[in-house]
């Protein structure tokens, strides 16, 4: 009930294009900074970089072929199930919506439970039943007591919804009209409103393009008979991975993956989505009668196997990937107080995945805003980050990878990114070497070759209005003299 | 330890009544201690990982503001990252970034809150930084000007551009009638425009001492290590009188209020908001452990009553959720929020009295106790998922402390919730689901305003 309002938040427009884990680290901008006296922080010079929980991670095959990952971990009593699909929008072929459609629907219905039966069934043990939808993939998730009594019926009920959905008429019909209300709840939200503009240009008639839940056109006239057949290819064990993580034995674990994959459809992996085409680049409006404009600046970037991965990563980071401290950020945010968040990000994705930068500011300072952030982009890719820039981001990202996997639920993620994106079980491991010997000229370089102020994807959404000149930047806010603080 | 577990666990659900402590197998050690100076600590280890959560909470929040000053709490919250003695403005923050940090703040009506998350052997610095900014904030103001700016953004942002966003913070208004509560977080625009440093420097002399802290370590620790650190930095930090708080009373039955709002959205939506006790201030715990339990029963799961018959059943609404925070620390609002089924030609009038009728049904019908027993299994299993996270189980740990209550009550969350009766709830729901503490919101398209 009680409204939190945290100085910052990452918005969810990024995250929800993907689900795969990326390892976040947010860097630092200070060209010169001065000399703080942290004791602290002078005692943990020259240390070695922190100790990380190891994850033994353990991988094999069903006999129908999907792929297990699986972490033991017995210290609390409970796991975590994901199965990942490669059954998001970018399979709908010429029915938008048909993913996200078959995925809601799939807890609506098995052979003698309806929907009020399978949610009892799950809640009445305690279990979390999850699911979604997006470009690349559709996940369903479990996450369960390991106690037998819960876990085996929990287990049994999942691989029913996933495997055995019966799809009934009076759902679709009820799920297809909550669909349509939240399509009519999109308008009234410009950040939404330009998210889905920006894709539809970005891609086009890729199936990138067009909205992972569909459209209101798309929705309404699709057919029982299309969802099953989704759901017969979709939903095959060769199209699955399972990721497991929790208080289980190697026996236990195999024999949940076994049940999870004998119950789903037979069936291979599904083609790969092809390569989109460059877009063209340019601005585009939508007229939104709202205080602030959003601003959204996009180009083709990266698929999850790109070679550049690491320093693109890493060179976003100090762009715009972290919090405060990134170029974006400090120029944007903290010296000129034109916007709460300002974010670049890369989405590596089975093919081109987006690059994007995204923000709002107060309607008559958006033009001026926009040029500031094509300067500050043009400016990085002409020069890459300082020495200073690379080296703190990459002391940030050894400290932060003990964070990736502190927690099951974080472990699960990963693992369900590394079978998706047929990444080596040591990826983490190899991407945290790669980026520490990456070299300024490598990062600059990478980024132009994926990157190019002048190719850029713009689009706006706010209500127009006689603009205004941007406020002058507080002088490098990190220099300030430090005097005697004034009570 | 485990299998210890599991059984335990199994025989939870029969009629044996186990401590949570018993099946759970592997409490977490947790310990409190308060230094001289009144800063409380409250170390929880879990060594799963070798990763450590610090939070620092104050006692202060936008409930603690008054006309004209609203916002004031999460603006000094905002300022708190502009630079103290041992800091320029910003560079904590690039500190902490350069450690691999996740670092933030937030704000509420009873608190203001700051947080690290990192590897275990930086956490001595988190507490240097703390403790510099607790004791020595600078508050620049060219800063200040800046920032305000940044605050206004984020107030167009998540409010004024937000529809649902904006009519919540009008109803509160309305349902609050006496206490702090009906005053929104990030603050009134008006009083945005004309917010002055200097009453962010009053506010924080006021309020940012140690005796009105709380410091929450949860991680791959002990208690001696945190205790060496938290001396090392805070201890010297003088205590100072604070000034009074008292806690956010509310009429007891303020009458029926009724709010039409015009929006700019596509759907028209209804909230219900009661006036209810807190844990805090309720004459009987027990009301509002079933009031808990009412609301879990309305929206605890895709089973629960809002989903299988409003949303499903009658296809009455396109969604609904109810609400209720009891650790808060003064009166609370118990909140029913549903968007009609427009698809179906359903109208708010025939959702309010949807509404009505489950909220009747609780005063004249026991629950079945397989529907409470659903309850309970979600109760038990959620004490053990939360464990999976430091941060969360930091954060109850802080918010109960912060709202005058104590941590303890996570070991007797089961117990209490077990302990209410069919007739409870039943009294319950009579006592409190009545118009004369009723506040009711229409929020609809513009276009029917004309």
């Amino acid at each position: 009930m009680s409204q939190q309002t945290t100085r910052f938040t990452l918005t969810g427009l990024v995250a929800a294009t993907v689900m795969a884990l990326t390892l976040v680290a947010p860097a630092h901008a200070a060209e010169t900074r001065p000399a703080n006296t942290l004791q602290s922080l002078a005692e943990l010079e020259g240390k070695a970089p922190p100790s990380h929980r190891t994850l033994n991670i353990q991988t094999w095959n069903t006999r129908e072929g999907a792929r297990v990952l699986f972490v033991e971990a017995h210290e609390l009593p409970m796991f975590d199930l994901r199965l990942t699909f490669a059954a998001g929008s970018s399979q709908d072929g010429d029915l938008p919506g048909v993913a996200a459609l078959t995925n809601a629907m799939l807890n609506e219905g098995v052979a003698g439970k309806d929907v009020n039966a399978i949610a009892q069934g799950f809640e009445g043990l305690g279990a979390d039943f999850g699911n979604g939808a997006y470009r690349d993939m559709a996940v369903a998730s479990l996450r369960s007591l390991s106690v037998a009594d819960k876990r085996e019926p929990a287990l049994k009920l999942f691989a029913e919804v996933v495997g055995k959905p019966t799809f009934p008429a009076d759902a679709l019909a009820r799920i297809k009209n909550q669909m349509l209300a939240g399509f009519e709840y999109q308008k009234q939200n410009p950040g939404k409103l330009a998210s889905l503009q920006l894709f539809e240009r970005l891609y086009g008639k890729h199936p990138y393009g067009h909205p992972s839940d569909g459209t209101a056109e798309s929705i309404p006239p699709i057919t029982l008979d299309q969802l099953r057949a989704f759901h017969a290819k979709a939903y095959a064990a060769g199209n699955t991975v399972i990721a497991l993580v929790g208080d289980l034995s190697r026996k236990d674990a195999e024999a949940i993956a076994a049940q999870v994959s004998a119950a789903l459809p037979k069936g291979p992996a599904l083609a790969k989505v092809a390569a989109p085409a460059e877009p063209q680049p340019g601005p585009s409006h939508i007229d939104f009668p709202s205080k602030q404009t959003h601003l959204m600046l996009a180009q083709l970037g990266i698929d999850r196997a790109d070679p550049d991965y690491a320093a693109l990563s890493l060179g976003n980071q100090i762009l715009g990937g972290g919090s405060f401290g990134t170029r974006l950020m400090s120029e944007v945010r903290e010296k000129r107080g034109l916007t709460y968040g300002i974010y670049s990000t890369f989405v590596p994705m089975q093919t081109r995945g987006p690059f994007m930068i995204n923000l709002q500011t107060r309607a008559e300072l958006s033009e001026g805003t926009l040029k500031l952030v094509q300067d500050l982009l043009r400016d990085y890719l002409k020069t890459g980050p300082t020495q200073q820039e690379l080296d703190d981001a990459k002391r940030e990202l050894a400290g932060s990878f003990p964070l990736s996997n502190a927690s099951n639920a974080s472990i699960v993620g990963q693992l369900g990114a590394i079978g998706f994106y047929h990444l080596p079980l040591t990826y983490l491991e190899d991407y945290m070497r790669q980026s520490q010997e990456l070299t300024v000229e490598q990062v600059r370089d990478a980024l132009n070759r994926h990157l190019s102020a002048d190719k850029l994807v713009i689009v706006t959404a706010g209500p127009k209005v006689p603009q205004q000149p941007l406020p002058p930047p507080l002088d490098k806010p990190a220099e300030q003299p430090l005097g005697v603080p004034e009570h | 330890m485990n299998a210890l577990a599991r059984r335990a666990a199994g025989l939870l659900l029969g009629t044996i009544c186990l401590p949570f402590a018993a099946f759970a197998a592997a409490p977490q050690p947790t310990h409190e201690f308060t230094l001289d100076n009144g800063l409380k600590v409250v170390v929880r280890e879990d060594h799963r990982a070798p990763v450590v959560v610090s939070q620092v909470w104050y006692k202060v929040g936008s409930s603690y503001e008054t006309p004209g000053q609203t916002g004031l709490s999460h603006a000094l919250e905002h300022m708190m990252f502009k630079g103290s003695e041992k800091l320029g403005p910003g560079e904590a923050s690039r500190i902490l970034r350069d450690l691999g940090a996740e670092e933030n703040a937030f704000t509420s009506d009873d608190y203001t809150a700051y947080y690290q998350v990192l590897a275990r052997d930086r956490l001595n610095v988190a507490l240097e930084l703390e403790a510099d900014r607790m004791a020595s904030l600078r508050l620049p103001p060219d800063e200040f000007s800046r920032e305000i700016e940044v605050i206004k953004e984020e107030r167009r942002l998540r409010t004024d551009d937000n529809p649902g966003a904006k009519a919540f913070e009008l109803f509160k208004a309305m349902a609050y009638p006496a206490s702090g509560y009906h005053t929104p977080t990030i603050g009134w625009m008006a009083d945005l425009q004309r917010m002055k440093v200097e009453e962010l420097r009053h506010w924080y002399e006021s309020w940012y001492a140690p005796n009105n802290a709380t410091l929450v370590v949860v991680g791959d620790v002990t208690v001696d290590e945190v205790r060496t650190l938290a001396e090392r930095w805070f201890a010297k930090i003088p205590k100072r009188t604070l000034p009074p708080s008292k806690l956010p009373l509310e009429l007891a039955e303020p009458g029926l209020r009724q709010l039409t709002v015009h929006v700019r959205t596509q759907l028209p939506s209804l909230i219900f908001g009661f006036n209810v006790p807190g844990l805090a201030t309720a004459k009987n715990p027990r009301d509002v452990h079933a009031l808990r339990l009412i609301s879990a029963l309305l929206d605890g799961g895709y089973s629960a009553r809002m989903a299988s018959r409003l949303e499903r059943g009658e296809e009455l609404v396109a969604g609904a959720s109810s609400q209720y925070n009891p650790f808060t620390r003064g009166d609370s609002l118990f909140v029913l929020s549903a968007t009609p089924n427009t698809q179906k030609k359903k109208t708010l009038a025939e959702v309010e009295s949807g509404l009505w009728k489950l909220l009747d049904e609780l005063k004249t019908t026991p629950p079945s106790v397989e529907e409470l027993e659903r309850v309970r299994a979600q109760v038990i299993a959620g004490l053990v998922y939360d464990r999976d996270s430091i941060s969360s189980q930091a954060t109850t740990i802080g918010s109960l402390e912060t709202v005058g209550l104590s941590w303890k009550l996570i070991d007797n969350e089961l117990d209490e919730l077990k302990n209410v009766t069919p007739a409870d709830i039943q009294n319950a729901a009579r006592a409190y689901f009545v118009r004369e503490r009723l506040s009711v919101a229409h929020v609809l398209p513009e276009e029917q305003a004309k």
